[in-house]
């Protein structure tokens, strides 16, 4: 098993880690950032700095934490270690983002227990080679960061009409895309469209 | 307000009014992890209801002492999982010592029942609106609930969003989300809307 996840080529690998199997629109992880405070391109590029930090140093640190050591003892590390990393992060981050850490809250500390730290990393990353383990992570952190930072973007534009403090002179706008069904209901959408460009892929390389 | 109307309004807010899944996104992909299961959606919103109580209250009592001191913001997650954390191991040990048969049962999901958004998410909410130990444990409970009620509605059409009835591109993840997305717009008319994040 290990063997042949080694031999997986390595554009597979950014591939999958960044499409076929997006974190948040083709695995449904780590959805509420996304749903609930990606409504501004600043926010979303907030959330993926934070995440990205995150996520990469806790599975990092992490896989070196005993495999023979019990697993419930295992993930309250994993998690413990992921609110260690969080100090740091949100120390060097947070005058940098001041006003995007106020809006998007909880959220924020809330990436501590992410589905890639708590459920991925034990099930797919540690039981693969160390080189294999961090370009995946990173292909999976990147595949995050895309939808997150595309979410933010499209809501700015179409639920507020602008972009930064740029007024965008589109002529309507969405308001409830910036709500919570709003947010589920556009990467329903954007899920729709990488399924389908997933099928196209499949049926051309056919 | 009575003891009980106040436990019940408070519970029923967290159900209804501020879903942890439909309100605020929080614990979308457990809920999907749960929903596979037709019979072990109970026993794992169970846990997540227990655990969201517990670590609410447990909560309380180290916000009392934490909320005077500047930058607590950046020790809470730290403190916060500690609790949970402290809450999973008595929990686990409780049941394997007492309860033998349940604790193989759970043992399956016992951890991502415990360390998930939900509950991590109904700590910080609760700290965020304040109140009492009560309403701390009832609005954990509500959460639990709500995130049970939640999972059922979603384990109830899993398989229908899986089918092939469904086109394929829309078949799996697109149409869930978009079916959380229709729940969660009912939600939000209930309310109408307003939440405290």
């Amino acid at each position: 098993m290990k063997q042949m996840k080694e031999k997986k080529p390595f554009d597979k690998t950014i591939f999958d880690g960044m499409f076929m199997k997006n974190t948040v629109l083709a695995s449904g992880l780590v959805i509420a950032p996304v749903v609930m405070s990606a409504t501004t391109l600043a926010n979303g590029i907030a959330i993926a700095v934070v995440f990205s930090c995150i996520t990469f140093f806790t599975i990092m640190i992490s896989s070196f934490v005993p495999r023979d050591m019990v697993y419930a003892v295992r993930i309250i590390l994993y998690t413990f270690i992921a609110s260690l990393v969080y100090v740091p992060v949100t120390v060097i981050f947070g005058p940098v983002f001041e006003t995007e850490f106020n809006s998007i809250g909880i959220m924020i500390p809330l990436l501590i227990t992410n589905s890639l730290i708590v459920i991925r990393s034990e099930l797919h990353f540690f039981r693969l080679e160390r080189l294999r383990m961090i370009a995946e992570v990173i292909f999976y952190i990147i595949g995050f960061d895309i939808v997150v930072i595309l979410v933010g973007f499209i809501r700015e534009i179409f639920a507020y009409g602008s972009i930064g403090d740029k007024i965008i002179g589109i002529p309507l706008t969405f308001p409830a895309l910036s709500t919570t069904f709003g947010g589920f209901m556009l990467l329903a959408v954007l899920s729709a469209v990488l399924k389908k460009i997933k099928i196209i892929v499949r049926s051309n390389s056919k | 307000m009575s003891f009980i109307t106040r436990v019940i309004m408070l519970s029923f807010a967290a159900i209804l009014i501020e879903n942890i899944v439909f309100t605020y996104a929080i614990g979308t992909s457990t809920m999907f992890l749960a929903a596979r299961s037709k019979k072990q959606f109970v026993s794992f919103g169970l846990c997540i209801t227990y655990f969201s109580v517990v670590s609410s209250m447990l909560a309380y009592f180290a916000n009392k002492y934490l909320r005077d001191y500047d930058s607590v913001y950046l020790i809470t997650p730290i403190i916060y999982v500690l609790i949970v954390g402290a809450v999973y191991t008595l929990t686990l040990l409780v049941l394997w010592k007492l309860a033998n048969k349940a604790f193989m049962a759970l043992k399956k999901y016992i951890h991502v029942s415990a360390f998930n958004c939900a509950v991590l998410g109904s700590v910080f909410i609760n700290v965020e609106r304040g109140g009492t130990l009560i309403d701390f444990a009832a609005y954990g409970l509500g959460t639990g609930i709500g995130f049970l009620l939640a999972t059922y509605l979603m384990s109830i059409v899993y398989e229908k969003l899986y089918s092939e009835d469904i086109p394929e591109s829309l078949r799996g993840m697109p149409a869930t989300l978009l079916y959380i997305g229709i729940l969660s717009m009912a939600f939000y008319g209930l309310v109408g809307h307003q939440t405290i994040l």
